[in-house]
C-alpha cells in the first residue's frame, strides 16, 4: 500500500512538472506581453525598458526557475496588467468562482441524477427521451450561447434577473444554470447508464423476487450503489467547473477565476496565466490522488493489481 | 387506466399502466423544484430598475488598468483619459470649446521666441487631500513622466523652473511649435499629481489609492470587475452633480446591452453592429455616437517599389475609386463614422479638408486598364488589426469587384502594430491611429521621412515637413501643413476609408452623457458636466 501511495504521489509530481513547464512555454509563445501593455509603435527602447521591468530579458531558464521558486514559495509573482500580486488577486476571485461551482454543482446534481433515474426507470419512455433531448442541448450547445438566451430572455424581456455581476443570490441563477447544464447532462447519462447496470443486477432481480416494493428497490438498494461513479465524478468536475468557467463567466461579468484566465491571456499576463492553471491543474492533480488512495483503500484488488 | 399492481416492477414494461404520463406525485415534486428554484422570490425588478439616487453607472468594454491611474505611464491610447477626467487634472487640457484651456493654469503665455513657455496656475485649485496645486507639483509631475513620448518631451525641455508657488515656466532648448500640443493633450506629462503624497507612498503606493485635482476622488477598485469614484466638492471649476460614479467591467457586448435595458447601468460604451441597430430602436435608450480623431487606412507599402504594381499611382488611384466606403460605414457604424477621405482627424490643428470622396468602380477598372492591369492582378496580401477585420472583408471584396486579387491577413493587436511599425509588412495595411496630436504629429509619424510607420518617403513632402518644424508663425506653418497633405492626396500614399465613429448607449436617467463634449474623446468628459435627469 505505501508503495502504491509513494508511486502515485510520484506520477503526480511528474505530472505537476510538466504542466508548469508547458504552461511557462506555451503563454511564452503567444508573443510579447510587453508591445501588448504599451500603445501601439512604442519604440524599441520603451519596450526593452518594460521587458526588463517585467523580467522578460531573463534567459528562460532562469525566467522559469523563478516562477516555480515564486510557486513554491507562495508568492506567484506580479501581475503585468494589473501590477498586483497575483496571489491577492487570485484569492480574491476564488470565492466567487467556489460559489459559482457550488450552485451549479448543486443545479446539476439536483436536476442530473433523479432525471437519470427516472430515465432508467422508465426506459424507452417519455422521461428517458426528454432525458435524452436535455442531455443532448446540454452537452452540445455553447455555454456562451446559452448564456445569451437566458440573459435575453429573463434580463430583457421579463426583467427578472440582473444581466451581470455578483452579489446577490438573483445574480447567481443564470450563471450557475449555465454552467451547471452542461454538467448535469453528464451526470443524468451517467446515472442512467449506472442504474440500469445496477438494476439488471442479480440482487436486485432477488429483492424483486422477495417482493419488495418497487421504490423500496430503486431507491434503498439500487440508487446508492448506482450513485457511486456519480459522485466521484461530481467531486472531479466540481475543481473542473472551479477552473474552466471562462466563457460563462465573461459572459455574465462574474468576477471568478475563469474571467481572470480570459484577462490573463487577453493581456499576455504570464503571471496571471501560469498562476491560474498551475493551481487550478494542482486541485485537479490532487483530487485524482486522493480518489486514487481511496480506491485503493476501498478495493484491494487495485492495490494487488498496481 | 389499468390499475398498477403493488410489488410489480413495470420499469420499462410494456404492460406499465402509467407509461406516457407522470404520476401525479412527481407533477406537485415538479412544482416544488421550480419554487424552491426561486426565480419569481429572487427577482427584485425595483431594485434593478432604477439607479442609486445621485449615482450614475457605467458598463465599460475594458479591463480598467491601475497604470491609467498615474498620468506619469499615460499610453498613446484614449482609454487612460477615460480615468484621468474624472480623478485629475491638468495645467492645460482639451475642454469644451477649446483643444488647450487653460484648467490648473489660469493663463499661459509663450515667448515670442518660442523658447519658453509660462503658466500662471489657478489660485485655489486642491488636490482631494487638501493640499493646494502649487509650481513644484507642476515641476514634478513633468519630471516623473515617463509615458508616450517622455524621450522626445524631455529632449526637448531644457528646463522647468518653479520660480512662485504659482508660475511654471519650459525653457526649450529650440523653439518647438507643437510643445503646447504635446503637453496639453497628445501626453499625461501635463496631468499633475501631488508631489509630497507620491513621495510618500511611492509609485506603487499611488497606484493603489490614487490622488489627484480632478472632480472625483478614488473610493475604490476591484481589478476587473468595478471603479468607484465620489465627487470632489473642492474641485475649481464646479462641485459635480452627480455625487457618485461607477464603472463596471462587463466585457461582452450584448451583456452590456441587456444591462442597459434593463436599467442596471446607466451607459453602457462601445454597442457595435447589430446591437446598435437594436439600441436605436428600444424606446427609453438614445445612441449616441462620437466620431474619434481615428481616420482609417489603406497605406500603399510597395509604393516606393519600382517592381510592384503598387507603385504605379494609377492602381494606388483605382483602389480609392473602388471602395464604397459610405456603405461599409452604413453597415458596420450605422453611416456614424464620416468620410472624410483624410488620414488626419477632421478635429486636429491644421487639418486639410481634401475633396469628397468618390465611388465609382467604372473609373477605378478605366484607371487600371490605363495602368495595364485591365484583366485584374494578384495585389498579395492585406494585413489588418483582426478586431477590424469586417472593414477588411468589405474593402476587400470592392477590390475584388473591380479585378484586384487580395489576400486577407488579420493579425492580434500587438502584432499587428509590431509588424507595421517594424516595417515587416507588404502590399496593403489596414492602419489607423487614435493618438492626440495634431496634423503635424500624424505626419511626422505616417508621412515624413523616418516616421515610425513610413516604408518609404518623398523628398518634396520632407522638404516641406522640415520647414514647419521650425515655423512659429502659425498661417504659415499652416500653409504648409495643407500643402503636404494635398500632396500626400495627389500621390495617392494612402487610400482613407473613414474617421471612426464610437457607438455607445445612453439609458433614461442620464440628462447629459459628456459624449462628443470634448471633441475628439470617446468617453464621457469632462464628468463635472454629467447630469442626471430630473
Amino acid at each position: 500500500m505505501k508503495q502504491y501511495i509513494v508511486r502515485r504521489i510520484g506520477y503526480s509530481l511528474l505530472s505537476l512538472f510538466l504542466l508548469s513547464l508547458t504552461i511557462f512555454l506555451f503563454v511564452r509563445v503567444t508573443g510579447d506581453p510587453a508591445s501588448l501593455l504599451l500603445e501601439p509603435g512604442a519604440s524599441p527602447e520603451d519596450i526593452a525598458n518594460l521587458r526588463q521591468q517585467l523580467g522578460l530579458d531573463q534567459p528562460l531558464w532562469v525566467q522559469y526557475w523563478k516562477f516555480v521558486e515564486s510557486f513554491l514559495t507562495g508568492d506567484l509573482g506580479q501581475s503585468f496588467y494589473y501590477r498586483a500580486p497575483v496571489l491577492n488577486l487570485y484569492f480574491e476571485r476564488l470565492p466567487n468562482s467556489l460559489l459559482l461551482a457550488s450552485v451549479a454543482m448543486v443545479l446539476s446534481l439536483v436536476i442530473g441524477i433523479p432525471s437519470g433515474v427516472l430515465a432508467a426507470v422508465r426506459v424507452g419512455g417519455f422521461w428517458d427521451n426528454a432525458g435524452k433531448v436535455f442531455t443532448l442541448l446540454g452537452l452540445s450547445l455553447p455555454s456562451f450561447f446559452i448564456g445569451l438566451v437566458l440573459i435575453l430572455f429573463f434580463t430583457v424581456y421579463l426583467g427578472w434577473l440582473p444581466s451581470s455581476g455578483a452579489g446577490t443570490p438573483a445574480h447567481l441563477v443564470m450563471p450557475a444554470f449555465t454552467l451547471g447544464w452542461y454538467f448535469a447532462a453528464a451526470h443524468m447519462r451517467l446515472t442512467r447508464s449506472s442504474m440500469l447496470e445496477v438494476l439488471g443486477s442479480e440482487y436486485v432481480k432477488l429483492a424483486r423476487l422477495k417482493g419488495l416494493p418497487e421504490a423500496l428497490v430503486i431507491g434503498k438498494h439500487a440508487f446508492k450503489n448506482a450513485l457511486i461513479p456519480v459522485i466521484t465524478l461530481a467531486g472531479i468536475n466540481l475543481v473542473v467547473m472551479i477552473n474552466v468557467a471562462v466563457v460563462v463567466e465573461t459572459v455574465f461579468a462574474w468576477p471568478g477565476i475563469g474571467r481572470l484566465l480570459y484577462e490573463g491571456i487577453s493581456f499576455r499576463d504570464f503571471p496571471v496565466v501560469q498562476a491560474v492553471v498551475v493551481i487550478g491543474g494542482s486541485m485537479i492533480i490532487l483530487v485524482n490522488l486522493l480518489v486514487d488512495i481511496l480506491y485503493a483503500l476501498i478495493d484491494p484488488r487495485i492495490r494487488m493489481e498496481s | 387506466m389499468a390499475k398498477r399492481i403493488e410489488g410489480v416492477a413495470y420499469a420499462g414494461r410494456e404492460d406499465d399502466p402509467t407509461d406516457g404520463g407522470p404520476p401525479s406525485d412527481l407533477t406537485r415534486r415538479g412544482l416544488l423544484a421550480l419554487s424552491a428554484f426561486g426565480i419569481a422570490s429572487l427577482a427584485d425588478r425595483t431594485a434593478f430598475a432604477d439607479g442609486a439616487e445621485g449615482q450614475l453607472t457605467w458598463a465599460v468594454h475594458v479591463s480598467l488598468a491601475p497604470t491609467w491611474f498615474d498620468p506619469a505611464e499615460t499610453p498613446g491610447i484614449i482609454t487612460p483619459f477615460m480615468l484621468l477626467y474624472a480623478l485629475h487634472d491638468a495645467v492645460v487640457k482639451p475642454m469644451p470649446g477649446s483643444n488647450a484651456q487653460p484648467c490648473l493654469a489660469e493663463a499661459w503665455k509663450a515667448a515670442p521666441d518660442g523658447l519658453s513657455y509660462q503658466f500662471t496656475l489657478r489660485k485655489g485649485a486642491k488636490f482631494h487631500n487638501g493640499e493646494p496645486v502649487t509650481a513644484e507639483d507642476v515641476k514634478f509631475s513633468f519630471e516623473r513622466y515617463r509615458g508616450t513620448s517622455a524621450a522626445m518631451l524631455k529632449e526637448r525641455v531644457k528646463t522647468v523652473e518653479a520660480p512662485d508657488a504659482e508660475t511654471v515656466r519650459f525653457v526649450l532648448k529650440e523653439p518647438w511649435p507643437d510643445f503646447l500640443t504635446f503637453y496639453s493633450s497628445a501626453t499625461g506629462a501635463g496631468w499633475i499629481v501631488p508631489k509630497k503624497y507620491v513621495e510618500k507612498v511611492g509609485d506603487e503606493g499611488f497606484k493603489k489609492a490614487p490622488v489627484g485635482a480632478g472632480p472625483y476622488k478614488f473610493i475604490s477598485f476591484t481589478p476587473g470587475v468595478e471603479l468607484v469614484f465620489e465627487a470632489f466638492e473642492g474641485y475649481w471649476r464646479k462641485p459635480p452633480t452627480v455625487k457618485r460614479l461607477v464603472l463596471k467591467v462587463i466585457p461582452e457586448e450584448a451583456t452590456r446591452l441587456a444591462a442597459l435595458k434593463r436599467g442596471e447601468v446607466d451607459i453602457a460604451y462601445s454597442i457595435r453592429g447589430e446591437l446598435a441597430e437594436e439600441l436605436r430602436h428600444t424606446p427609453g435608450l438614445t445612441l449616441k455616437s462620437v466620431v474619434l480623431q481615428a481616420p482609417f487606412w489603406i497605406y500603399f507599402a510597395d509604393q516606393w517599389d519600382a517592381k510592384s504594381p503598387w507603385h504605379d499611382q494609377r492602381v494606388r488611384e483605382a483602389v480609392r475609386y473602388a471602395i464604397d466606403y459610405k456603405a461599409i460605414s452604413d453597415a458596420l457604424t450605422l453611416g456614424y463614422s464620416p468620410i472624410t477621405n483624410s488620414m488626419i482627424p477632421n478635429g486636429f490643428e491644421f487639418y486639410w479638408k481634401p475633396p469628397e470622396a468618390v465611388y465609382d468602380a467604372k473609373k477605378a477598372k478605366e484607371l487600371l486598364a490605363a495602368a495595364g492591369l485591365g484583366r485584374g492582378f494578384n495585389g498579395g496580401d492585406y494585413y489588418c488589426d483582426a478586431s477590424y477585420s469586417n472593414v477588411a472583408e468589405a474593402v476587400l471584396n470592392y477590390l475584388q469587384e473591380v479585378g484586384i486579387k487580395i489576400q486577407l491577413r488579420p493579425l492580434e493587436r500587438a502584432a499587428f502594430y509590431s509588424g507595421y511599425s517594424q516595417k515587416k509588412m507588404k502590399n496593403l495595411i489596414q492602419g489607423a491611429s487614435g493618438a492626440f496630436g495634431n496634423a503635424a504629429t500624424r505626419i511626422a509619424a505616417f508621412v515624413a521621412k523616418g516616421g515610425a510607420y513610413c516604408y518609404g518617403n518623398y523628398p518634396d513632402i520632407d522638404e516641406l515637413f522640415a520647414k514647419q518644424e521650425s515655423e512659429l508663425d502659425v498661417a504659415k506653418r499652416t500653409e504648409i501643413l495643407h500643402r503636404i497633405q494635398q500632396l500626400v492626396h495627389e500621390k495617392s500614399m494612402y487610400a482613407p476609408i473613414w474617421q471612426l465613429a464610437f457607438l455607445n448607449g445612453v439609458g433614461k436617467r442620464v440628462g447629459e452623457s459628456g459624449f462628443g463634449l470634448v471633441k475628439g474623446n470617446a468617453y464621457s468628459a469632462p464628468y463635472e458636466d454629467v447630469t442626471i435627469r430630473k
